[in-house]
């Protein structure tokens, strides 16, 4: 089951109402119009969260509270950009308050995390290998590649979303690339990449 | 790959398949991919990547969060928002933000929290304080009376009642002295018969008096007055005549005993009464007793001399009889004079006066010059200056060992926290 963006947009082309028209029904009441919107993000959003966070149940829950705070925002929804950065945008925030909370469960309660990377549901090696080499990229570097692959944002979407300038942007995408293909292509442990995925950037 | 050999940098290739370039620019790649077969490997590694990439799909989203969001959207548009399901107060979501606030509203309160107490810790004891200077005993009820100015009749009777005492003391004062010649008669024996029977109270009054005034000088004059009307005197003054500051004036004045209410009366007519407090000392029972000490010894002087009249006897005895004489006369006058600051303590009751001017600062009378002045603030804050980096490295001195072993102590532990937290936290 891909979450490719050509879901999505095969729906809007059905649809003819674009998010932002059908988020504004909404906030103005009418309950179908999320209904749609649901149906068109539910899975990339899904695919978001269950990308960046190890326990799958956990990647529901914050699914689930990002579109609730989508609904709780409504009234005040203001169309000023497009409600798929808007979405991210808020997707983004809620994981890293849940990175936030986990961290210091961590630190303070000792509870253990959860393995840093997704946990592997398929057996495909391939699939693993490639995985775990996107576990080895640079903090900053693998969010950036990450949106940009999946979320399918562009440049300057992700630039407003880190906070970063949009040259940072096209750089960290172009090395986070260009890493990955070789650790693809040496799939044993990198050195170089141990060092990237050990580094202390945050984001 | 370098970029001389190259007209377009490899990261306008990725951009050019991320769609990201202007057309201009793109058809520019475009023609270049062609040509270029370097360009052109590097152009298949990112489109290699992002195939490989797409293999990571993601299960389907599952149905028990569709139901519920969509539940929650319904009860939306229906008027009804979710609640909200986290608590702000959850220290784990916390912004440094937050940690800010909060830490400084925590310190700010554990401020406030000694800031309060340790007004509250003050405060009971100035109140007993007050309390002892407030609370009217017996003996200066007539006082208190006085102190209420339309009470006319009360302060007559007060008045009346103080020149009264003072009349049966000076009674029994007089009986006192009366009685060696009524004895020198009578040779002896007998009950006194002038003992005071029923003495009134004897009273000495205190009163303190803090007044400020407009006029100092004009005070200080009605002051000098209301002392000649009254028959008083000042046993102590001082006045402080400062320039460039409020002129001030502390006298002790001892004024008749059944003047006092009127004196008082006219005193707090010079100015605003800033605080008052009076107190009345009952010494009744001590002029009673040093009374009737008195006569004992007298009476024993009486003995003696008669004696010394009638025997005639050793020279030694006679020696010892005056010796004897000598020391119970040496011991009368002691006690007449004791009685006698006694007695003026009670027929002069004693106002301790502050006077203080309400001053008001005049441009006209300017202390130093002006070049003086500057000199003058300039050096001070150079001192001042000097004084506080002197301060500080004194602190330092002092009191750094034991800061640097708190900092260890508090610091260490919450260091290797944050760094436990930045650790962990790299792997979410």
């Amino acid at each position: 089951m891909n979450d490719a963006p050509r879901d999505s947009e095969a729906e809007s082309s059905q649809t003819p109402q674009s998010d932002e028209v059908l988020m504004v029904a909404f906030s103005r009441g009418q309950a179908d119009a999320f209904g749609a919107l649901f149906a068109r993000y539910k899975q990339p959003l899904f695919g978001f969260f269950r990308r960046r966070v190890a326990d799958p149940a956990q990647a529901e829950e914050l699914t689930q509270e990002t579109f609730i705070a989508i609904l709780r925002a409504a009234a005040r929804y203001q169309p000023s950009a497009l409600f798929r950065t808007y979405l991210y945008a808020v997707g983004f925030k809620i994981l890293r308050a849940y990175r936030r909370k986990a961290a210091f469960r961590a630190t303070f309660l000792g509870e253990q995390p959860l393995g840093g990377e997704p946990a592997i549901d398929n057996a495909i090696e391939t699939q693993a290998l490639m995985r775990q080499a996107v576990g080895r990229l640079e903090r900053l570097d693998r969010e950036v590649l990450l949106l940009r692959e999946f979320e399918q944002l562009s440049y300057a979407e992700i630039a407003e979303l880190l906070q970063l300038p949009l040259n940072t942007i096209r750089s960290r995408l172009f090395r986070a690339r260009l890493a990955l293909h070789d650790l693809l292509a040496t799939p044993a442990s990198h050195p170089a990449a141990r060092n990237f995925a050990q580094s202390k950037e945050r984001l | 790959m370098n970029t001389a050999a190259h007209p377009i940098a490899p990261e306008e290739v990725m951009a050019f398949l991320d769609g990201e370039l202007a057309p201009a620019e793109a058809q520019a790649v475009s023609v270049h991919l062609d040509q270029c077969a370097e360009c052109a490997d590097l152009a298949e590694r990112f489109r290699a990547t992002s195939e490989s990439l797409a293999q990571w799909t993601v299960s389907a989203v599952p149905s028990s969060l569709e139901e519920s969001v969509l539940e929650q959207a319904a009860s939306a548009a229906a008027g009804r928002m979710p609640a909200k399901p986290r608590s702000y107060f959850d220290p784990s979501l916390w912004g440094w933000k937050q940690w800010a606030l909060g830490g400084g509203g925590a310190l700010a309160a554990i401020v406030m929290l000694m800031v309060v107490s340790s007004a509250i810790m003050s405060r009971p004891v100035r109140q007993v304080e007050m309390a002892q200077q407030v609370a009217p005993s017996p003996e200066a009820e007539g006082y208190v009376r006085t102190r209420q100015p339309n009470d006319q009749p009360a302060v007559a009777k007060s008045e009346l009642a103080a020149a009264s005492a003072g009349v049966a003391q000076f009674d029994s004062l007089q009986a006192a002295k009366s009685l060696p010649e009524s004895r020198a008669g009578g040779g002896g024996g007998g009950a006194p018969a002038s003992a005071p029977a029923a003495p009134a109270p004897m009273i000495a009054r205190t009163v303190s008096l803090t007044i400020i005034v407009k006029d100092f000088s004009a005070a200080r004059a009605s002051l000098d007055s209301i002392l000649a009307r009254h028959r008083g005197y000042a046993a102590q003054l001082t006045a402080a005549t400062a320039e460039n500051a409020p002129r001030s004036l502390q006298a002790s004045l001892r004024i008749p005993a059944p003047e006092l209410a009127a004196a008082l009366v006219e005193l707090k007519a010079l100015g605003r009464v800033q605080n008052e407090s009076q107190s009345g000392e009952e010494v009744t029972q001590q002029h009673a007793d040093l009374v009737a000490r008195l006569q004992n010894s007298r009476e024993t002087e009486e003995r003696l001399r008669a004696i010394l009249a009638q025997r005639t006897g050793r020279i030694e005895d006679i020696l010892q009889v005056e010796q004897e004489i000598a020391r119970v006369r040496g011991e009368i006058e002691e006690m007449e004079s004791e009685q006698q600051t006694l007695e003026h303590r009670v027929d002069f009751a004693t106002v301790d006066l502050q006077l203080t001017e309400e001053y008001k600062a005049s441009l006209s009378s300017p202390s130093a010059s002006f070049s003086n002045r500057i000199q003058n603030a300039f050096i001070a804050g150079l001192r001042n200056a000097g004084e506080t980096i002197l301060g500080i490295v004194l602190f330092l001195e002092e009191d750094g060992p034991v800061l640097l072993i708190w900092l260890a102590i508090l610091g260490l532990p919450v260091f290797l926290l944050v760094r436990r937290y930045r650790r962990v936290r790299t792997k979410f």
